[in-house]
């Protein structure tokens, strides 16, 4: 029995060790150790041998017993963590469920960006009708019906009195109109002249400022421009303020900003100025003040109007105006 | 204006360099927008003389000119006709590069040498003149090269004037400004005339009908002249500023202009019928032909110079065909006048004529310098083309100029500006652009600008002045005080949000042109009064496809859908906020905010995760509740009720909220789509923003979160296919009281296992209590209720199960 015992031991053993998945495990454990299995059965015959036999050939079979559970056990524990390995591959490369993703217009997000930045500096966004009055569009802003400077600006008519407002200055008459000093607005909106080339489109952006108060300077207009540089440029953009013309305001500056494309050393981009030229701006002129009612001796202001395609051109890099309006998807989702 | 930088030192010293003068005048104002470097590629070129010329032995047209080239002797083969033994050219030797670009090569003619080339002007890119070989002057040195010896290398300025500094349309006038920015002194040109004993006022006359239109009127004549080419100095001038040389006494008429900024006109004197000038305003329909051979259908507006007959010229634009200076013409009448701006810019403007001429006398000229252009451009035409200055200039000017007397305040230019400067630097400047200055006391002057500055007549312009010449970049930087705004427009904060949560969905923004075509209406299927027709027209439009303002932003939707499918892009989530114009009563149109998006194409592609999915209307129902959710307005009904404009019939919605219609939404039906050349399905949706504004719930407020559980049970009911489902949830909630948490329809089942016009809708339901936890029977009482009445309106009957059937 003793050798019965052993034998049985070694086999099971040796079986055990070519066992390689878990439900085999289970045959196996069934085989030796089941309600029937060979073991079981074995020491169902201890009450056959003799008495004097009986205490030592049990610790024998128990210690087998407890033996063979133990390998079982830990054999079926490796193959659990064998699997645990192997199963659940997850291959995290391949691609994530994505929700669609849009795109703002790249003139939408300039226009926020500049609205943000004058906001931030107490102006007040407003915006006026497209279609507009010869009055507020020319007349108003001290440009008579003769006025040279109207020939600068060819002009979309709807009839005698009627335009498509040419820039986005109609805003600062509207604006004095409807309230007393101070005012601080930005009117950002729609613009039109009939151009249309790689660097005119009929129809573009423009962004209005104005800043209407007592003991309001050149200076205010230098410091007011000068943080909106540095902010939508960035703090080392270097700029300068160069005389111009403009028939509502005097004295008038245009603003460049240093080449950010050869940082001043001349470019194409530049003309090989070095210079960028980005916004138009001036004190307002006694003219308009008394137009919109305003006393000229008491009142003072500036005004100035920034194009919203010529910075995100200048941002972005790009060189025809014309994309902006062809809508093409592949362009949209650039920006 | 283009400015030859040789020219204005003519006028004042320059010592700077050209780089800098053009810094120097565009911190001034006068933008110079770009350098051209003449004549720097002819360093090569040498001055060469002529030792003999032979005939081509084998080519009757060629000859073979031996030339002295300094340190050489050549053999050129040369086609020209017009030089002579003994005389100096320019020769390009082999190796060199021609301004067009072509390499002068050593080569064989017809069998004989040529080691160069000889040139005309416009080889060289001197002048257009094409005629002959340049003939150079007889003082020059063989071997010497051609641009030093000529004195042709320059640099021409592109200044770019702005409306008010018509001043500077003159090389007298850039240099002057050169002058008081650099602090030196300007040379005008000395005026040496000899003149014959033939008194003017004998020999012609002058009568000023209109003097409003013609202020001033001047004339001169020079008799005996011989019309030809003008040397070359002057051609050249002439030509590096952009205008052509036509003959030597036209050609006067011009450098003076560029020179004094003065138009000046030359009448063939033997032409003026009764030798006489008036100036008046023309007939209504009278006929007139100018120079360059244009008839013109005149009104009674247009100033004309007339001779004792008919007009010769439009006055302050150009002159007549019947008086120009001719080959043959001996005398010449030279007229030198002040016309008045308006006039003259209203005739240009109606004939849409503009000239050098027009540009100037629109801005307004030097009133007091006609005279002198006078006297320089008689002195010139006797240098240029020999012949005798009659005696005394005529001078009809009925009202001389009297000098604007403006008061300058110290304290009130400082302020604007945001200045210190004192009294006498103020003063300092003015008087540097020829202004007389009287200062009268510690803060006040009084200034009285110089007649060509007709753009200072306020004090403002004197503090521009003071500005420029301080240096806009000297002024000090400061900020104004911010004080506190009010709130933005909600509409714009509105604007904002709505782009930000239609990007946040995977729409794109398109930004499309205001102007369509009128044709949109027609394609949209517009009835004859819709608003859709009202358009506002354009009178100068670009194009017929872009000549009325957009009444509908559908139009922009389907042309940037069909653009961009032509690209291969046929999967997209797009729109657009902008206006529409609607022509009403007022002079100016309605222009209203609208929303329009658009979906097409695949929704979802196809993945590894998921079967693709192309775009219905529940698309664009979805994206509409969406944004309706963010504004606060629950409950908007969707109907599909009178037919929509540019929608298919059967698959659309009108939206409407508290009894307003703000938008609808549908796909865009066939004809639309063939109309823009679309061929997949689109789906869109149209917000009225105006309308809808009023509605938008701006404050949202805190419902206190459940304390007690909910019930959830769903019912399955088969009703028929034409039942709307919005009946059952109003059903649910007007029986549900306050109980009714939440309803949503959350399956349909239209298919085998019932009947082919029945559908089976599943409603979920969520019962909750705000005060207690509810129990089973109270929640089942109530929802039998809600079944029986469903089945009772609506005609359907229970799918299955049991009817508190759980669920999750």
């Amino acid at each position: 029995m003793k050798d019965e015992l052993l034998g049985l031991r070694t086999k099971a053993l040796e079986e055990l060790k070519s066992v390689g998945e878990r439900s085999d495990i289970e045959t196996l454990r069934q085989l030796y150790l089941g309600r029937k299995g060979h073991l079981t059965l074995l020491l169902k015959r201890l009450a056959e041998l003799p008495k004097e036999e009986r205490p030592a050939m049990g610790r024998l079979a128990n210690q087998v017993k407890e033996e063979l559970t133990g390998q079982f056990q830990s054999v079926s524990d490796s193959l659990t963590t064998k699997e645990l390995e192997e199963e659940p591959f997850l291959d995290v490369t391949l691609p994530g469920r994505r929700t669609p993703r849009g795109h703002l217009h790249p003139i939408t997000q300039i226009t926020q960006e500049i609205c943000t930045i004058f906001s931030t500096l107490g102006f007040k966004v407003v915006e006026g009708p497209e279609v507009e009055l010869d009055y507020y569009n020319f007349e108003a802003l001290n440009m008579p019906k003769d006025h040279p400077a109207r020939d600068i600006q060819d002009t979309f008519y709807i009839s005698d009195n009627v335009v498509l407002r040419t820039h986005t200055s109609p805003m600062q008459i509207r604006t004095m109109e409807r309230q007393l000093p101070p005012v601080s607005i930005v009117a950002p909106g729609k613009v039109y002249r009939p151009d249309s080339d790689i660097s005119h489109t009929p129809m573009f952006h423009q962004v209005e400022g104005l800043l209407v108060d007592e003991g309001v300077s050149f200076g205010d207009l230098k410091g007011t421009l000068t943080t909106f540089v540095h902010q939508m440029f960035g703090p080392d953009t270097d700029l300068r303020f160069r005389p111009s013309f403009f028939p509502f305001t005097e004295p008038s500056a245009e603003v460049d900003i240093r080449c950010v494309v050869c940082q001043g050393k001349g470019c194409r981009v530049c003309s090989h100025s070095g210079w960028l030229e980005i916004l138009g701006s001036g004190m307002i002129d006694p003219e308009v003040f008394k137009i919109v009612g305003y006393d000229p001796e008491t009142t003072s202001g500036f005004a100035f109007g920034i194009g919203v395609e010529r910075i995100a051109m200048l941002k972005s890099g790009l060189n025809d105006i014309r994309l902006f309006f062809e809508n093409d998807i592949r362009f949209l989702r650039q920006f | 204006m283009r400015a030859s930088l040789n020219w204005l030192k003519e006028f004042v010293d320059i010592d700077q360099k050209t780089a800098e003068v053009a810094e120097i005048l565009t911190m001034a104002g006068l933008e110079v927008e770009g350098i051209e470097h003449r004549a720097q590629n002819l360093y090569d070129i040498v001055v060469a003389r002529i030792l003999d010329i032979k005939p081509h032995p084998r080519a009757d047209r060629l000859s073979i000119c031996r030339l002295d080239a300094g340190k050489e002797e050549v053999s050129v083969v040369c086609g020209a006709t017009n030089i002579n033994k003994g005389d100096l050219v320019p020769l390009a030797l082999p190796g060199i590069k021609l301004p067009d670009g072509s390499l002068i090569k050593e080569s064989r003619i017809r069998g004989e040498v040529s080691q160069g080339m000889l040139l005309a002007e416009d080889e060289m890119g001197l002048t257009d003149d094409h005629s002959g070989i340049m003939i150079l002057p007889g003082d020059l040195t063989p071997g010497q090269p051609l641009s030093d010896a000529m004195d042709l290398e320059d640099w021409i300025l592109d200044v770019t004037l702005t409306p008010n500094r018509v001043d500077c349309a003159s090389l007298l006038g850039i240099a002057r400004e050169i002058g008081t920015l650099t602090k030196r002194r300007i040379t005008i040109p000395e005026i040496q005339t000899e003149e014959s004993d033939n008194l003017i006022e004998h020999l012609a006359d002058v009568t000023i009908l209109d003097s409003q239109g013609c202020p001033r009127y001047t004339a001169g004549l020079v008799e005996h002249v011989r019309i030809g080419p003008s040397p070359f100095w002057m051609r050249y001038r002439l030509h590096v500023s952009g205008i052509r040389s036509i003959n030597n006494v036209v050609d006067v008429t011009n450098y003076v202009l560029l020179e004094l900024g003065q138009p000046l006109h030359a009448f063939d004197y033997h032409r003026l019928a009764d030798r006489r000038i008036v100036v008046k305003r023309a007939e209504q329909g009278q006929v007139f032909t100018t120079l360059d051979d244009q008839t013109w259908y005149l009104d009674d507006q247009t100033l004309m110079i007339c001779d004792g007959e008919e007009p010769v010229a439009l006055a302050g634009i150009m002159g007549g065909l019947n008086s120009e200076i001719t080959e043959s013409t001996t005398d010449v009448l030279i007229e030198s006048a002040y016309f008045d701006p308006i006039t003259i810019s209203r005739s240009s403007k109606r004939l849409s004529l503009s000239t050098e001429a027009s540009y100037r006398f629109e801005r307004g000229i030097d009133i007091e310098g006609t005279d002198f252009a006078l006297k320089r451009s008689l002195m010139l035409i006797a240098q240029l083309a020999g012949g005798d200055i009659a005696k005394g200039i005529i001078d009809c000017y009925p009202k001389p100029w009297c000098p604007p007397k403006i008061t300058l305040r110290v304290d009130r230019a400082n302020k604007i500006l945001g200045t210190s400067i004192d009294i006498k630097e103020m003063a300092d400047h003015l008087s540097s652009l020829s202004m007389a200055v009287k200062i009268v006391d510690h803060d006040q002057m009084e200034v009285c600008p110089p007649s060509f500055r007709v753009d200072i007549t306020r004090e403002a312009d004197l503090v521009e002045e003071i500005a420029r010449l301080v240096g806009y970049n000297n002024i000090p930087v400061t900020l104004p005080a911010i004080r506190p705004t009010e709130e933005n427009m909600p509409e714009f904060v509105l604007r904002d949000r709505i782009k930000t949560m239609l990007v946040g969905v995977g729409f794109t923004e398109i930004i499309t042109y205001s102007f369509i075509s009128p044709q949109s209406a027609d394609i949209l299927g517009a009835g004859e009064k819709s608003d859709l027709r009202s358009f506002v027209k354009l009178r100068n439009p670009l194009s017929q496809d872009q000549s009325v303002m957009r009444t509908s932003l559908i139009p922009g939707l389907l042309s940037t859908v069909r653009s961009n499918s032509l690209r291969g892009q046929n999967d997209l989530r797009i729109f657009e906020w902008g206006r529409t114009y609607i022509k009403g009563n007022g002079e100016l149109p309605r222009e209203k905010q609208v929303l329009a998006a658009l979906i097409t194409g695949m929704v979802s592609a196809q993945e590894w995760y998921q079967e693709p999915r192309e775009a219905d209307f529940f698309d664009i129902k979805g994206v509409a509740e969406n944004i309706l959710e963010e504004l606060g307005i629950e409950k908007a009904e969707y109907k599909r009720n009178s037919a929509k404009e540019g929608f298919d019939p059967h698959e659309y919605a009108r939206i409407f909220y508290a009894g307003s219609e703000i938008g609808a939404i549908g796909k865009v039906s066939k004809n639309v789509l063939k109309g823009y050349g679309v061929e997949k399905e689109a789906f869109v949706l149209e917000l009225c923003i105006d309308t809808l504004l009023p509605f938008v719930v701006w404050v949202k407020e805190f419902t206190p979160l459940a304390k007690f559980p909910s019930v959830r049970r769903d019912i399955s009911i088969i009703v028929d296919r034409s039942v709307q489902s919005a009946i059952l949830v109003d059903i649910v909630k007007e029986r549900g009281t306050d109980l009714v948490e939440s309803v949503d329809i959350f399956d349909l089942y239209q298919g085998k296992q019932i009947a082919p016009q029945e559908k089976a809708l599943a409603v979920r339901i969520d019962y909750r209590s705000k005060e207690r936890t509810l129990t089973d029977d109270e929640v089942n009482e109530i929802h039998e209720g809600i079944i029986d009445e469903i089945c009772r309106r609506t005609g359907g009957r229970l799918r299955e199960g049991p009817r508190n059937g759980h669920s999750g």
